[in-house]
């Protein structure tokens, strides 16, 4: 009971009062967001009891220790692809896709809580490594692993979320001390991949292509928003292009200092489109400007510098790469989301994390912040 | 286990270079931040305020139209149409089918139909028809789906409108005709802006959709001035289009500038009523259309305002005011017989008949070809031989007077009068014997012709005028491929043949001898005014040229010192019409129009009481496909034309007055009490008014 309370000491206040300040931020955006759509209007409760719960994930997960989960990683691992693979039967379909199950009043999307999972279980499959990383045989298997879940991803379709845990095994595997070479020889392998795949890719991107086909596991619409990064048509009306327009107006119409919460007009007359979710972070410059979006980036970074921080001081390989996982899903997922929303990526469905709209991210991207802070909590082996 | 080599930790300089990537792409954000809210800002903000606010059009009220003593011809009123905004409609779908049924009772417009899409206004379809293709194009925005409904009607929606969300009611001003039939010829009417001008109308600031426009008529000619300007009002919108706030006028509408007519309404009803009853009695007493078209213009000779004009058949305008109602257009464009929607008094031709002797008549005396006291001989039928077989009577051609027994000996002023077809043969194309010169000849015919007014536009303010037709030897040689025969000149001395002229030359060339010699340019309008009533502008008379003068006006300075004629309806002239003509010869013309009343062809039918008046009659021989069909078309049996024109008071013309009745018959007898009853009325309205006076 003493060594618990010591161990409580090292609790990173400075990482909870981030994630808690974009919560807190982002439920409050949602409602500007919202901008007096009727439907819309109960997704701010919903968002502020995502929030609250998922506050509270994170002190229950840290509580826990972190390396029960090295144990627990094979039945974790075993359940999740399970829970993919029935979203196709059993999920509802949203938007195209179907990526969630509706229990209750709760629409889960298991492919979030795959994010984490996936994490845990690379990291413990690292960790079992440890002394065999420049092996060349951990490389396709550590893959293997991520491959599973990441193709059934793929085939809800949800393109995004299988990029993002492909992106995350790579990290992974630098972090790990994977030698350069095998690395490099890696990357020439995709590489060349890429080149055989690119003629036939190149004819699907043409701007007149009718884009109504689907070129293997991409979809159409999939195809046709990189067609509009790449050849974005200024005309339109409506669509992809429109509201990516619509969000650099937003965005640049924010100016220094913004045109105050609740009153940005692009957001309040509804030119941008999605607000609460994809272009969240448009909205938010419309209303706060450079230094309110300059603002949110730095805590932002806080957040994934004391992730970072802990993947330093962790005391064993499973905790450092928990920690440096957890980091960079933060980090990719919001450079991602906001490079979409700064017209530098092509559109995506990646949400911004802690921000967006959506519980099943909020509540995964706080349960990965609480596995930090277990780790943090117990980063000392003379107190325990 | 807990070896502190290998694997234990993470490599610290690759965390390093993840905090070097992320350095450099936050980094990168954090420039195109800048670029996108510092450097672009501006940019971006404007094009947000773009997007939400546009301009809204603030009809500009039209200008009135009124007669020369201030009665109003054209006004605008109200027009109530029913609209509904669809996006404001109640959510309840009974609800929604409540109000449509109360509307349908209350307007007539059923409930639900199908039908073909079409402009707003037009009816045809359901008010869930026209509530549904509304809401696909602008849900914010008010559909009508019923149009000029009556005003108690309007008053009851209004009424109920609080119980009906998204129901609204529109109003529109429109034009109304007092007048409607009487002055439709020239007013003209108004339209929708078509596709095919609707750039140039949305550059001057009109809404396509909404605002007419001039199609005929002063409505026509006088737009610019009439419409005034549209204002605009820059309002905030959302991005369904629904109206936030008015956020400000930017620019107050123009009203359009009232137009005060030279016409004066009673006469021009009398003029009507006067021409309409005589077509009547002669389409009555010959069981059928026989004369579909009739004229009357009367002119100041002294300024050249048009103080009536009547064209028959006509249109009603007020039927054209709300929208044009296709089945009622197909009606009047299909009269192909009447033309209705032709002003008949300035842009259709016809042969002027005897009336054109005047020009030979001045011709010949201002030539020297005939004094006005040598006598000629009318035996009532002259032969003129062919030229290529002078010998051979079977190729010789007659001529005939209008009086088989021939006038006998007859001077200049009688051959006027009696309108003696023999004198003018002889004195137009010459005659073997008496005048060996070859008369005066087709070109010095057209010479004079032109002179007085006729083949060329006048510029009369008013669209569509036509230029008539005064041949020449080379156009006959052009179009018909003959020669020209001293027979045409025959033909042509007295109007026939190929001569054409509108209604308003024959009334220019008898108001230009009838004030000396000044070809007067023909107006309709007055004053333009301001919305307060203050004149912005006065037409000034102006004289197109003089053949009295001694000057020779070039053509490129005919109309160039009327200063209030709109540059566009400048007429354009190759060579100069006018000529030099002795004084003494529009005096001897004047005598023997006088005698024309007097004792000449109109003496019985013509004759002023109290008043002093000259004219000349014409009988335009014609054939037309109507009299080709009954075989009507034979020489000595063709159906004529009637025509009469005349100036009163003599001493100081201050009337002109033409009448022409197609298919008329003779001309003083159709014709003559036509133009002696406006005369009349003329007279009689100049007394009353100068009896009202103080």
């Amino acid at each position: 009971m003493h060594a618990r309370s010591r161990m409580w000491r090292h609790f990173d206040v400075w990482l909870l009062a981030s994630v808690a300040l974009l919560t807190i931020a982002g439920v409050a955006m949602i409602r500007s967001a919202i901008a007096g759509n009727e439907t819309l209007a109960q997704n701010v409760p919903r968002q502020a009891i995502f929030g609250v719960v998922g506050l509270a994930i994170v002190v229950l997960t840290a509580a826990v220790d972190y390396r029960i989960w090295a144990a627990l990683s094979r039945p974790m691992y075993i359940i999740i692809l399970i829970f993919l693979a029935l979203i196709p039967i059993a999920g509802r379909v949203g938007f195209g896709s179907a990526r969630w199950f509706t229990v209750g009043i709760l629409n889960i999307q298991p492919s979030e809580l795959a994010k984490i999972i996936t994490i845990l279980v690379l990291a413990a499959y690292f960790a079992r490594q440890k002394y065999e990383v420049q092996s060349t045989k951990i490389l396709p298997r550590s893959l293997l692993l991520v491959f599973l879940p990441a193709s059934l991803v793929l085939i809800q379709p949800d393109l995004s979320t299988a990029i993002v845990l492909v992106v995350l095994w790579l990290a992974m595997v630098w972090a790990v001390g994977l030698s350069l070479k095998t690395i490099g020889i890696f990357v020439l392998i995709g590489l060349v991949a890429l080149l055989v795949l690119a003629p036939f890719l190149a004819n699907y991107f043409t701007v007149d292509y009718p884009q109504e086909e689907d070129f293997f596991f991409l979809q159409h619409y999939q195809m046709q928003r990189v067609a509009n990064f790449l050849f974005p048509d200024p005309q339109e009306r409506f669509g992809a292009s429109y509201n990516i327009q619509q969000a650099l107006i937003s965005i640049g119409s924010g100016g220094w200092l913004g045109q105050g919460y609740g009153h940005g007009t692009q957001v309040q007359l509804r030119f941008l489109k999605v607000r609460h979710t994809d272009f969240i972070f448009s909205a938010m410059a419309a209303e706060f400007g450079f230094i309110g979006a300059l603002g949110f980036l730095v805590i932002l970074m806080l957040v994934v510098h004391r992730c970072l921080r802990a993947a330093r001081i962790a005391r064993d390989l499973f905790g450092a790469l928990i920690c440096y996982g957890v980091a960079f899903l933060i980090f990719f997922q919001s450079a991602f989301n906001v490079g979409m929303n700064l017209n530098v990526f092509p559109v995506s469905g990646i949400p911004l994390p802690f921000f967006s709209y959506g519980g099943s991210s909020l509540i995964s991207s706080l349960l990965g912040i609480g596995l930090v802070e277990s780790v943090i909590l117990r980063h000392k082996r003379i107190e325990l | 286990m807990h070896n502190d080599q290998g694997g234990k930790k993470l490599i610290a300089w690759r965390i390093d270079m993840t905090y070097a990537v992320m350095i450099i792409l936050l980094g990168g954000f954090a420039i195109r931040l800048y670029d996108l809210q510092i450097t672009q800002g501006e940019d971006f903000a404007a094009r947000a305020d773009e997007n939400r606010f546009s301009a809204l059009s603030v009809p500009a009220p039209r200008g009135v139209i009124s007669d020369r003593n201030n009665f109003l011809l054209v006004q605008n009123i109200p027009i109530f149409n029913v609209v509904i905004t669809p996006a404001l409609l109640p959510d309840s779908l009974a609800e929604i089918e409540e109000i449509y049924r109360v509307l349908s009772s209350l307007t007539g417009v059923p409930i639900d139909q199908e039908g073909e899409p079409a402009t707003r206004c037009t009816p045809g379809r359901g008010i869930l028809q026209y509530v549904l293709e509304g809401d696909s194009i602008g849900p914010f925005d008010a559909w009508p789906i019923a149009c000029d409904i009556d005003e108690t009607t309007a008053r009851i929606i209004r009424e109920a409108m609080i119980d009906m969300p998204g129901v609204g009611l529109e109003i529109l001003p429109v034009r109304d005709y007092t007048t409607g039939k009487l002055s439709a010829s020239f007013i003209g009417y108004m339209g929708p802006i078509s596709e095919l001008n609707r750039e140039f109308y949305e550059d001057l600031g009109f809404q396509a959709g909404r605002d007419k426009v001039g199609y005929a008529g002063l409505e026509g000619v006088f737009q610019d001035i009439l419409a005034g300007r549209n204002g605009q009002k820059l309002i905030e919108e959302d991005v369904a289009g629904q109206l936030l706030r008015e956020v400000g006028t930017v620019l107050q509408p123009t009203p359009g500038n009232n137009l005060r007519l030279t016409i004066d309404t009673r006469l021009q009803a009398a003029a009507e009523t006067a021409l309409a009853k005589r077509m009547e009695f002669i389409n009555r007493s010959k069981g059928e259309n026989a004369s579909p078209i009739g004229v009357v213009i009367a002119m100041n000779p002294q300024t050249g305002e048009i103080l009536a004009m009547v064209s028959l058949p006509t249109y009603e305008n007020n039927r054209l005011a709300r929208f044009i109602p296709q089945l009622y257009y197909q009606q009047l464009a299909a009269d192909e017989r009447g033309k209705p929607l032709i002003n008949h008094a300035i842009s259709d031709r016809y042969p002027p008949g005897s009336i054109f002797k005047l020009v030979t008549a001045i011709g010949a005396l201002n030539e020297g070809v005939i004094t006005p006291t040598r006598e000629l001989f009318d035996p009532g039928k002259i032969t003129i031989e062919n030229k290529y077989f002078p010998n051979d009577p079977g190729k010789a051609k007659d001529f005939v007077c209008w009086k088989r027994d021939g006038h006998g000996d007859v001077d200049f002023v009688h051959g006027i009068a009696f309108s003696c077809n023999v004198y003018f043969y002889k004195i137009g194309g010459g005659f073997k014997g008496e005048i060996d010169s070859g008369g005066l000849g087709i070109d010095r015919i057209g010479w004079y012709a032109h002179a007085l007014g006729y083949g060329n536009q006048l510029g009369i303010d008013l669209p569509g005028e036509e230029d008539g037709l005064i041949p020449t030897q080379d156009w006959k040689r052009r179009t018909q491929g003959e020669s020209w025969s001293t027979g045409d000149t025959y033909n042509a001395t007295t109007g026939q043949g190929y001569v054409l002229a509108t209604p308003l030359q024959v009334l220019t060339s008898l108001s230009t001898l009838a004030n000396g010699g000044k070809v007067m340019w023909p107006h309709l309008v007055k004053e333009i005014l301001d919305g307060e009533g203050n004149v912005i502008e006065a037409i000034e008379r102006c004289v197109l040229w003089d053949i009295s003068d001694n000057i020779l006006t070039p053509a490129s300075e005919i109309g160039s010192n009327c200063n209030s004629m709109p540059e566009s309806l400048r007429p354009q002239y190759d060579v100069t019409p006018d000529l030099i003509v002795e004084p003494w010869v529009i005096e001897q013309t004047q005598i023997g129009m006088q005698l024309v009343v007097a004792e000449g062809t109109a003496s019985e039918y013509a004759q002023l009481e109290a008043i002093s008046s000259a004219g000349k009659t014409g009988t335009g021989e014609f054939c037309d496909e109507v009299s080709q069909e009954k075989n009507l078309c034979e020489p000595g049996n063709w159906p004529t034309h009637s025509w009469y024109a005349a100036y009163a008071p003599y001493e100081n013309p201050e009337i002109v007055v033409v009448a022409f009745v197609y298919n008329g018959g003779e001309g003083a007898v159709t014709s003559g009490p036509i133009v002696r009853q406006v005369l009349e009325a003329y007279f009689a309205f100049k007394s009353i008014d100068a009896a009202n006076r103080p």
